[in-house]
């Protein structure tokens, strides 16, 4: 934890230098189609045994630089006007229980932001690809080190500019290795996290 | 079959980036119709002492059907194409002062109907299929957005005598996702708009005749107010100059 302390204040010190100018009266984000998302978020991930066999109770910080493009205008006329954006995430997280181990994987997203708010803006993101691992075989949930990830979850970006925002959410997290051996049990992890977007 | 497996992600990742940054980052725009095959682009001559001056008098603008608020970059982009062709002596603005004009003047109104499509429904599903196929599909489908206008022009003559002109052009941007950036949407306004404006003055140089000074008298309405101001100059030059008016700018 206190290496995920230090990540978390290293960016909001970031953020703080890169947004010294900041107009809070006037912030309407005009993001079109087009428009480029990069963004870093950081979480915690807590372990969910969902049944019997699962005993692990795999935690640790999770690291998520990613991608977006935004694909539509926004959608609709009322309180759930939004717009779609498509993108990739790299994720890494570090095992720090059972075992210090590490994971590290690649998932197209895809993301509804809803408008209607102006600068505060929600959104629900899903996003699933490959994702490797040591913790594999050390763990009774898990037998291969290649699995994939899925993540659904929801959020919320406040606008600190046109340009940046800060982003705080909820993913909920299964790994599995879709069958390709056995056992595979798989992982369920609850992943609160927070980060900062930049727009361009 | 792990083994397998990871080999194929990382040939994945591979292709995916190979074709992502070697030459499928596409996009091109098609407007119709193109200002570039016009067959006969229309020329005219006009007396300099007989060009007389166009005042804004309304500018509408819609999005979709709905109204919208007048942008005045659209108004100066159609004031300027007007004023490239030469046909008027002067252009007053919306809301400029129109006091120092004689009395033969020509009133414009103008309404600009924007109608956009990103197709939000097919993009989204493609979206979703591009990134269930890790972006090895990107390269091949496209993604659109379409956007059309609708620029009519109506002109009053200093006589009551009214005139409407009305023009549309349309276009689509074809686009992948590795393509897509915010200015190909002002690439592809820019082109429609210059499409449906060229097309607009066309059609008004034609009628270059019925906006000269000599084509109508002043009409006989009775004086409701006297004005008193001093004698306006006369002009420097005696001999009238022919001035060409065309949709093609001014050299």
């Amino acid at each position: 934890m206190p290496f995920l302390a230090r990540t978390l204040t290293t960016l909001a010190l970031m953020l703080l230098m890169t947004t010294t100018t900041l107009h809070a009266a006037d912030i309407s984000p005009k993001i079109t189609v087009g428009t480029q998302e990069v963004g870093l978020s950081v979480g915690y991930m807590l372990p969910h045994r969902l049944t019997e066999d699962h005993t692990t109770k795999q935690q640790g910080p999770a690291f998520m630089p990613y991608w977006m493009m935004t694909l539509t205008d926004p959608i609709g006329n009322s309180w759930y006007r939004g717009q779609i954006s498509l993108g990739a995430e790299m994720v890494y997280i570090q095992f720090q229980e059972p075992i210090l181990t590490h994971g590290v994987g690649f998932a197209p997203k895809i993301k509804y932001t809803f408008v209607a708010l102006d600068r505060i803006r929600p959104y629900a993101e899903f996003a699933g690809g490959p994702f490797w691992t040591d913790l594999a075989g050390k763990i009774p949930e898990e037998s291969s080190e290649f699995n994939f990830v899925l993540m659904a979850g929801f959020g919320a970006s406040y606008f600190l500019t046109d340009q940046v925002a800060l982003n705080v959410g909820y993913r909920f997290q299964h790994i599995s290795n879709a069958g390709t051996s056995y056992p595979n049990i798989g992982l369920n992890a609850s992943l609160p996290y927070g980060g900062f977007s930049f727009y361009f | 079959m792990t083994r397998h497996l990871f080999h194929r992600t990382i040939l994945g990742l591979v292709v995916l980036t190979a074709t992502t940054t070697v030459g499928c980052s596409t996009r091109w725009i098609d407007v119709t119709p193109s200002p570039a095959n016009r067959e006969h682009p229309v020329a005219q001559s006009i007396l300099n002492d007989e060009r007389v001056p166009l005042v804004m008098d309304g500018f509408y603008m819609t999005q979709n059907g709905a109204p919208q608020n007048p942008s005045t970059e659209v108004e100066h982009r159609i004031l300027n194409t007007v004023q490239e062709t030469r046909l008027f002596s002067t252009l007053i603005p919306f809301g400029g002062n129109v006091a120092s004009l004689g009395d033969k003047v020509v009133t414009a109104r103008i309404t600009f109907d924007e109608t956009i499509d990103s197709h939000s429904g097919s993009t989204a599903w493609k979206g979703f299929v591009i990134g269930a196929s890790m972006f090895l599909l990107s390269p091949v489908i496209d993604l659109d957005y379409d956007y059309a206008a609708e620029a009519s022009l109506e002109l009053g003559r200093w006589d009551g005598q009214i005139k409407r002109y009305t023009a549309r052009s349309a276009g689509t941007v074809h686009y992948t996702v590795f393509a897509a950036t915010p200015t190909m949407i002002g690439e592809l306004k820019g082109q429609v708009t210059e499409a449906c404006l060229t097309d607009l003055m066309d059609q008004l140089i034609q009628d270059t005749s019925f906006y000269t000074a000599s084509s109508a008298p002043l009409p006989d309405s009775p004086i409701v107010s006297v004005t008193v101001k001093a004698r306006k100059p006369l002009p420097s030059s005696a001999s009238p100059s022919v001035v060409p008016v065309s949709t093609t700018p001014a050299p």
